[in-house]
């Protein structure tokens, strides 16, 4: 039953729930509003690039930039003042919230009676969300190892030296479609469904539907092999492997393409030395991975794809 | 967690579901019981209200008493029999101990209690009288004339029961009944046969009949009344009158013998 | 720096207006954060100056009236005669505290003159003595010495002042000093101990004065009322909060209820919000507590207020917060009706509290309505429970002592073969310590075969046993009862079921199916209605039952209405019934779990013969139940009475009544279902039923119903018509939400299958109770206060010996509804005294009341009045001792253990200990025997006139006990008690007051006195009573003789 407008505005009004409907606008906003200064400066290098005798005159990087214009300007006033704004802005933003926001305390935990549903800080909601895609191992150990270990290996693999210090989409173009599928389309997103879309029993509630506790849904969750017929663990377990392996193949050779994409990036992909390329690679199945299971499991309520007595992927 | 506009909102919400369950009882007034001075009656204008009480057939006929608990009673009675005081009739039915009053019409209206006090005996094993009428606050009398100890035991409804013994020709006991009631029982534990009737009103509009049945309501102000007659077998029965200024009404009372 | 274009944005744009903005915002959000910080989050602050105003209103409005009061006081004469005398006596004293005055004001004079020198002096010496001592070698020592006494000796010249006025020059050494300096002190203590010797007996006076004028003035006095003005003036708003640290509770309720603080409003005075003008406002919580004495045994300091009423005491930024009445709180604040709810949380033990009338009500109502029948509750009714661990005790004590037995004897041996003496004697001691414990297990054994005897007479079931159903009912009636219950008889305890046609069928098979079919009780004769009913009506049948329907029903509402009786009942079966209710068909053996019938008798060639004196099994081996479990008592009736009240009985029957023919009833495949279907309602706990005695309770356990989480209250289909606040029926819940405890029980029991609305198929069971919304209200109050406490141990009550008592005895009072004739406790009325049978002259008809029974009647005797009512083994159809009251004290064939709780209740009640020792009273000299005689045989002395004399023709018109029960059932300190002035002990009875009269410390019998009396002056009363404690039935017979009321045959002359 949808339209319980009651409902969602419990829902976003909660006080954790706030900085996620605040993300929920914030994160496409500042998307957006780079992606604007970013364009602004390929054209300027653009520019740049078709007429040398301005690139030697020319220092402000930024946009717009007409000639006769000041090449520099003075950080006082012209950036304080900007930033003098910003911080009383953010003041009043902050006192309005600590008046009208109480801190979510609720009754002593009681060891007999798990809340329903029992969720955890908005900033570990992804994380809680991945174990509905992956065994607990998985999602709750190894991916968030790898995540960090990734993240830490950036700048190793990273051998593209352009972009520093001014925004550009068109010298970084890899690196940024990345980010916007890793962090916003992945991360975010899986937070925003932990927080708004899963109520009670972690069950799917469409926003506006009703948090009913009697809800009662039923779904089945396969395993990829018996798909196949096959129920012998053993075979399962070959079976498994083989397809997690042929997706390691398909998936490696989509990032491979991914390098080759444009001139730029094969000049990059040359650059790079064979670790630096396989971190990258494997950096990007497990990666793309992610929204693989995610698929399998919401499209087609597959739970595992390979099960062995260890571990299930 | 609410915002605070609904938190307020809630709080008055919930400040009003405690007025719902308020302190009612607690906005009784405790208004002093103060006797508000009587409301003088115009002598000029006063009317009466009067007429005579008839019981409708035969009068059952008197039971006797068997007195032998007490010898003394015996003795007294050894020749002519105590008979039973609960019906008595004078010539062609007039009926004696009826008690006629004013029930309704005189509510807003406060009446002096009489100085004097009625007066009740235990003469002969017997209360005299047999159905006695006062009112509220005015004193009564319990004399006892006889030889023998009575005791007086009042079973009232709504006022403060009690029981004095009282030896041979004891100091009499005086009393007095606070709040109206027709009638209240009296008897004597000792003589298991005594017994009598204690009328208590609010106002002087009362009579109790004799044999020959009459009664007269004197010095009523004008208005509508409801009168009734009360009698310790037949019960009640009430009559509506409505007295002009001066005026003399009649009315009949009848009861079945039953 | 070159010159700026001017259209460069970043160095063009202004910023001011943006600026300014935000910065006037800032200022706003810190103006708001401010008043937050002051006001929004402390509301208390206007309550408190809302109630100061107001309160001061109050005290002024009070003044006048206070005023005159006081005056009143003040003008009295005794209090004027006593302020004369205050004066009186400061008069006399006032010339000699004159003197005193003068000299002690001399004396300082002085002192203070040499005071100073003296002081300066003796530090002087003092020092020079220390170094003496500690001067190492001889020599110093001498030298100091020397200017030691050189100081003592120097003269001081000091100018003294002296009486006249004048100073005198003295030359003083330091000794003659100290004497001077001491004696002043001397002086000055004499004189200061005359003056207070002197005031005291004025201190005396004016203490008798105030104490008077305390004693008479009502409420507070003028200067009172004044300086709590001036302290509501001065109060502040501040926090005030109870912190109770060894039950954690911080309550800050006071910081708006203010008057609740004792420092504001004084216990003293009761306020309320009519008082302060506003009684209509529904934001005033301004009334002190509405009882005080409340309070006086629950000092708020040591239970805060949360621990009774609930709600989050440390919460002071809203009402809601502050009553806890949110979802994360789970101690909210008990809504007035079901304010006592917080009684009993600690007070679970009690079965009635004083002041808390809805929870007694609730707690009778889950015991008498048979709820406990399917809910079991912690101490309620747990006979059952109680046997069968009595049983288990007793298996394992015989283990025990098998084992012992089995090791005496190897003990014994190693002592006959132990190496010395005392290794062999400890050895035997040990032997024979075995040897004695088991005896003392045979004991305790012996005693639990008592309690499981005692346990098996007090088990009893709410509903009638339906083992007997087929002699009992009428076939039809049957299944239409259980469809129709309430329609048939709207009081009944026994609930609706909701069943369908073919379930109602299948019960109603298997109930009759499953009932003893005999040996049927025997063909009975018709009596005579007439003086049936005459029967019902006096012999205190009504103190249970009720006759007719609906408005003009009349009667107890304790057992059954009997008004259509005559359409279920078998006439032969009633007389049974009626003459001893507790009558089985078979006896029931709890071992085999059969009921035995006369071949299992004969097996052992025994007669079929069963009752409480013939209660074991054929095989002699065990117990068995040979009573219905029904508390309905034996009336001891005759034969023909019991016949003429059933056949009266039978008659009571809706003119034209039929039922449909119901050829089902002994159709055999339906008993299986009815079987499933009875285990499934739990039938059996509330009916005795064959093959089903041992069943458990079906409901879930109430014990701490009140404290579980709400998730665990399945409000199913409602939940969100709960939280949002609507109503079952769709309508708007006036309370808002009613997502809580609360609310789930009272829809709950508002309707019992209310959550299964919106369900395909109904899950819940529950019947529903015929209960109209007081009584729901009360069983709410009841469940919520069921809670497992969070206050530490020592708050929850645990009553003491004599409070046990009462608690114990209660339930025993309450279980066999002897309130249905006597009145136990203060302001409690018996159904009978409100029958009009019973009004006015007629009262004293009324079985007597039992308030102060314990401090009446020997304890030994009431044990054995309470077995055998008759107090008579031959001659039973009577009462014992008001044998001409109509009313019949019934026989409940207790049990020991119900015996001995009812005596120890009554003695409780009555503050009596327990056991009880009779007083010696002083045996009367042959003169005082005389006496006693005239004055009790005295024309005067009305005794013998009502009290019972034996003598058949006098006990006809008597109307009290006769004076032979004495000895042996009164107490004689109640006795005397009681004939100085009985309406004290029992208002309205027929013994009248004023039989005696006090002269001097005395009693003295009030009317003219026996000759023999010419100078005794002992208390005549006491004598009396020590007459009566030893009278002897020759002794009466012979004052019968004597006394004037004849009808007694003359013996004496």
């Amino acid at each position: 039953m949808l339209g319980d407008w009651a409902q969602l505005w419990e829902i976003v009004s909660t006080p954790d729930n706030v900085p996620i409907v605040a993300m929920l606008f914030l994160v496409p906003f500042y998307t957006w509003y780079w992606w604007r200064q970013a364009k602004a400066t390929d054209q300027l290098i653009g520019q740049l690039e078709a007429d040398p005798q301005m690139a030697k005159t020319h220092h402000r990087k930024v946009f717009p930039f007409k000639t006769g214009w000041d090449r520099e300007v003075h950080t006082w006033p012209y950036l304080m003042r900007i930033e003098f704004l910003a911080a009383i802005i953010v003041t009043v933003i902050l006192m309005v919230w600590a008046i009208t926001l109480n801190a979510p305390l609720e009754e002593p935990a009681n060891p007999n009676l798990t809340m329903n549903p029992a969720k955890a800080p908005w900033y570990f909601l992804g994380l809680q969300e991945m174990l509905v895609y992956f065994d607990p191992w998985i999602a709750g150990v190894v991916m968030p190892t790898l995540i960090i270990v990734g993240m830490m290996v950036i700048p190793y693999f990273d051998e593209n030296p352009l972009g520093n210090g001014y925004y550009t989409f068109k010298q970084r173009k890899f690196a940024i479609w990345t980010y916007l599928l890793g962090f916003n389309g992945l991360w975010m997103l899986m937070i925003v469904i932990g927080t708004i879309i899963r109520g009670p029993g972690w069950q799917w509630f469409w926003p506006t539907q009703t948090w009913d506790h009697n809800r009662l849904i039923f779904e089945v969750n396969r395993d990829l092999h018996t798909l196949f017929g096959i129920h012998d663990r053993l075979l399962a377990g070959i079976f498994g492997a083989v397809v997690v392996g042929i997706y390691f193949v398909v998936a490696g050779y989509a990032a491979h393409r991914l390098c080759m994409a444009t001139p730029f990036t094969r000049k990059i992909y040359q650059r790079m030395s064979l670790t630096q390329t396989l971190l990258l690679q494997s950096m990007l199945i497990l990666m793309f991975s992610l929204p693989v299971k995610i698929a399998l499991r919401l499209l087609f309520r597959i739970k595992y794809v390979l099960v062995t007595p260890w571990f299930n992927i | 967690m609410k915002l605070r506009l609904p938190y307020a909102a809630a709080a008055l919400a919930c400040v009003f579901a405690l007025a719902g369950c308020g302190k009612k009882e607690e906005e009784a007034t405790k208004a002093p019981v103060s006797q508000p001075a009587a409301t003088p009656i115009n002598p000029a204008t006063a009317g009466i209200v009067s007429g005579s009480v008839k019981l409708d057939g035969a009068a059952p006929k008197a039971a006797r008493f068997k007195t032998d608990a007490d010898a003394y009673c015996q003795k007294l009675h050894a020749s002519a029999p105590l008979v039973s005081e609960e019906v008595v009739t004078g010539e062609d039915g007039s009926l004696a101990n009826v008690i006629v009053y004013v029930k309704t019409g005189l509510e807003n209206r406060t009446f002096e209690t009489p100085k004097d006090a009625v007066v009740l005996d235990q003469n002969g094993c017997q209360y005299k009288p047999h159905v006695v009428a006062l009112m509220a606050n005015q004193s009564i009398d319990i004399t006892n004339s006889d030889d023998t100890t009575h005791n007086i035991h009042p079973t009232p409804k709504n006022n403060r029961d009690w029981n004095k013994s009282q030896g041979p020709k004891a100091a009499k006991i005086t009393d007095a009944f606070a709040r109206e009631e027709v009638a209240i029982p009296v008897k004597c534990n000792v003589h298991s046969w005594m017994k009598s009737y204690v009328a208590v009103f609010k106002h002087p509009y009362f009579q109790v009949t004799t044999t020959n049945g009459s009664f007269q309501l004197k010095n009523l102000p004008p208005g509508d009344y409801t009168i009734e007659a009360w009698h310790e077998k037949y019960g009640v029965t009430e009559q509506k009158v409505t007295v002009g200024p001066k005026e003399t009404k009649k009315i009949d009372f009848v009861f079945k013998a039953s | 720096m070159p010159e700026v274009q001017s259209d460069d944005p970043i160095l063009k744009q202004s910023y001011a207006n943006a600026i300014l903005v935000s910065s006037f915002l800032l200022v706003l959000t810190l103006a708001w954060a401010l008043y937050q910080e002051m006001f929004g989050l402390r509301p208390w602050r206007f309550y408190q100056t809302r109630f100061v105003a107001a309160y001061s209103k109050y005290l002024e409005g009070q003044k006048p009236k206070q005023k005159a009061a006081e005056e009143a006081i003040v003008k009295s004469p005794e209090y004027k005669s006593l302020m004369e005398r205050i004066e009186a006596a400061q008069k006399a004293a006032e010339s000699r505290a004159q003197e005193i005055r003068s000299e002690l004001a001399y004396v300082d004079r002085r002192n203070s003159a040499l005071a100073d020198t003296f002081m300066t002096e003796r530090a002087r010496i003092a020092a020079l003595v220390y170094q003496t001592e500690i001067s190492s070698s001889e020599s110093s020592r001498k030298s100091r010495k020397a200017d030691v006494d050189e100081a003592r000796n120097t003269p001081l010249v000091l100018d003294l002042p002296t009486r006249d006025g004048k100073t005198e020059r003295k030359t003083l050494t330091f000794p003659q000093l100290e004497a001077e300096f001491t004696g002043l002190k001397d002086r000055k203590a004499t004189l200061t101990g005359e003056q207070a010797r002197l005031s005291n007996g004025i201190r005396d006076l004016q203490q008798q004065a105030k104490a008077y004028f305390e004693d008479r003035m009502v409420g507070l006095t003028v200067s009172q009322l004044g300086s709590l003005q001036t302290a509501a003036k001065k109060l502040d708003p501040v926090i005030r909060q109870i912190n109770v640290g060894s039950a954690g509770l911080v309550d800050r309720c006071q910081s708006c209820h203010v008057a609740m603080d004792p420092k504001v409003v004084p216990a003293n005075l009761v306020l309320t919000k009519a008082d302060l003008g506003m009684a209509k406002s529904g934001d005033a919580p301004f009334s002190s507590h509405p009882n005080p004495e409340l309070l006086k045994i629950h000092d708020p300091d040591k239970f805060g207020c949360s621990g009774c009423h609930g709600g989050n005491g440390r919460a002071t930024n809203s009402v809601e917060n502050a009553h806890g009445r949110y979802e994360h709180w789970l101690w909210p604040l008990y809504y007035k009706e079901n304010v006592e709810a917080g009684c009993q949380s600690c007070h679970a033990a009690d079965m009635v509290i004083e002041q808390a009338t809805v929870l007694n009500r609730g707690k009778e109502l889950y015991r008498i309505k048979g709820c406990i029948g399917c809910h079991r509750y912690e101490g309620f009714d747990n006979e059952g429970e109680q046997l069968l661990s009595a049983r288990q005790t007793i298996r394992t004590l015989e283990q025990q002592k098998k084992d012992l037995e089995l090791n005496v004897p190897r003990v014994i041996a190693e002592a006959d073969h132990a190496a010395d003496n005392t290794t062999a004697q400890s050895l035997y001691q040990k032997a024979n310590d075995m040897r004695v414990t088991t005896s003392n297990i045979d004991a305790r054994i012996e005693q639990l075969d008592h309690r499981n005897a005692s346990l098996m007479r007090e088990e009893k079931k709410i509903g009638p046993s339906l083992k007997e159903a087929r002699m009992k009912l009428r076939k039809e009636w049957i299944p239409y009862w259980i469809e129709h219950t309430h329609e048939f008889r709207p009081t009944t305890k026994m609930p609706q079921f909701r069943l369908t046609k073919d379930e109602v069928q299948a019960l109603a098979a298997f109930v009759w199916q499953n009932a003893l079919t005999g040996p049927v009780p025997a063909k009975q004769s018709p009596g005579n209605a007439e003086k049936g009913k005459q029967f019902v009506e006096t012999r205190g049948c009504l103190a249970c039952h009720a006759m007719g329907e609906g408005a003009n029903a009349v009667g107890g509402t304790f057992a059954a209405n009997l008004s259509r009786v005559g359409e279920k009942d078998n006439f032969d079966y009633l007389v049974r019934w009626v003459r001893n209710p507790r009558e089985r068909t078979r006896p029931y053996d709890p071992i085999a779990r059969v009921d035995l019938g006369p071949e299992d008798y004969s097996k052992f060639n025994k007669p079929f013969v069963f009752d409480l004196d013939h209660d074991r099994s054929p095989d002699g081996k065990h117990l068995l139940q040979v009573q219905l479990p029904t508390v309905m008592p034996n009336l001891r009736l005759t034969i023909e009475e019991s016949r003429d009240i059933a056949s009266y009985l039978i008659t009571l029957r809706h003119a034209g009544a039929s039922y449909p023919p119901a050829e089902f009833m002994d159709d055999a495949k339906l008993k299986d279902k009815g079987r499933a279907l009875v285990k499934n309602y739990g039938c059996a706990s509330c009916h005795e039923l064959s093959g089903l005695e041992e069943e458990g309770r079906i409901g879930t356990e109430l014990t701490t119903e009140g404290s579980k989480p709400i998730e665990r209250l399945d409000f199913a289909l409602l939940t969100e018509e709960a939280k949002r606040g609507e109503d079952p029926d769709g309508k708007k819940s006036p309370r808002g939400s009613w997502y809580d405890q609360k609310g789930f029980f009272e829809a709950k029991l508002k309707q019992t299958n209310v959550f299964d609305k919106g369900r395909l198929t109904a899950q819940l069971k529950m019947p529903q109770p015929g209960m109209e919304l007081p009584d729901r209200t009360a069983l709410v109050t009841f469940l919520l206060g069921s809670v497992d406490q969070q206050l530490p141990q020592e708050y929850i009550y645990k009553p003491g010996d004599a409070r046990h008592d009462i608690q114990e005895g209660w339930w025993v009072v309450t279980k066999y509804n002897c309130m249905g004739c006597h009145n136990v406790r203060i302001g409690q009325q018996s159904v009978l005294s409100g029958l009009p049978q019973y009004q006015g002259d007629t009262k004293d008809k009324l079985p007597p009341q039992l308030i102060g029974e314990g401090a009446r009647v020997d304890p030994a005797w009431l044990a054995k009045f309470l077995e055998n009512p008759s107090l008579s083994t031959t001659d039973t159809n009577r009462n014992g001792v008001r044998s001409y009251l109509a009313v019949r004290m019934p026989t409940f064939s207790f049990s020991d253990g119900e015996v001995q709780k009812i005596v120890r209740f009554f003695a409780a009640l009555g503050s009596q200990s327990m056991p009880y020792m009779p007083p010696k009273l002083e045996p009367l000299t042959d003169a005082e025997r005389t006496m006693a005689r005239d004055l009790f045989t005295h024309p005067a002395a009305p005794c013998l006139k009502c009290h019972a004399t034996g003598v058949p023709a006098h006990d006809a018109s008597a109307s009290a006990p006769n004076f032979l029960l004495t000895r042996e059932r009164l107490k004689p300190a109640w006795s005397y008690r009681w004939i100085l002035d009985p309406s004290r002990i029992a208002p309205g009875t027929a013994m009248p007051s004023g039989l005696f009269r006090k002269e001097g410390d005395v009693w003295v019998f009030n009317g003219q006195l026996p000759a023999s009396f010419k100078g005794y002056t002992k208390d005549q009363a006491d004598l009396l009573i020590r007459y009566l404690f030893q009278l002897t039935p020759e002794e009466q017979r012979m004052l019968v003789g004597r006394s004037p009321a004849p009808g007694g045959k003359p013996a004496g002359q």
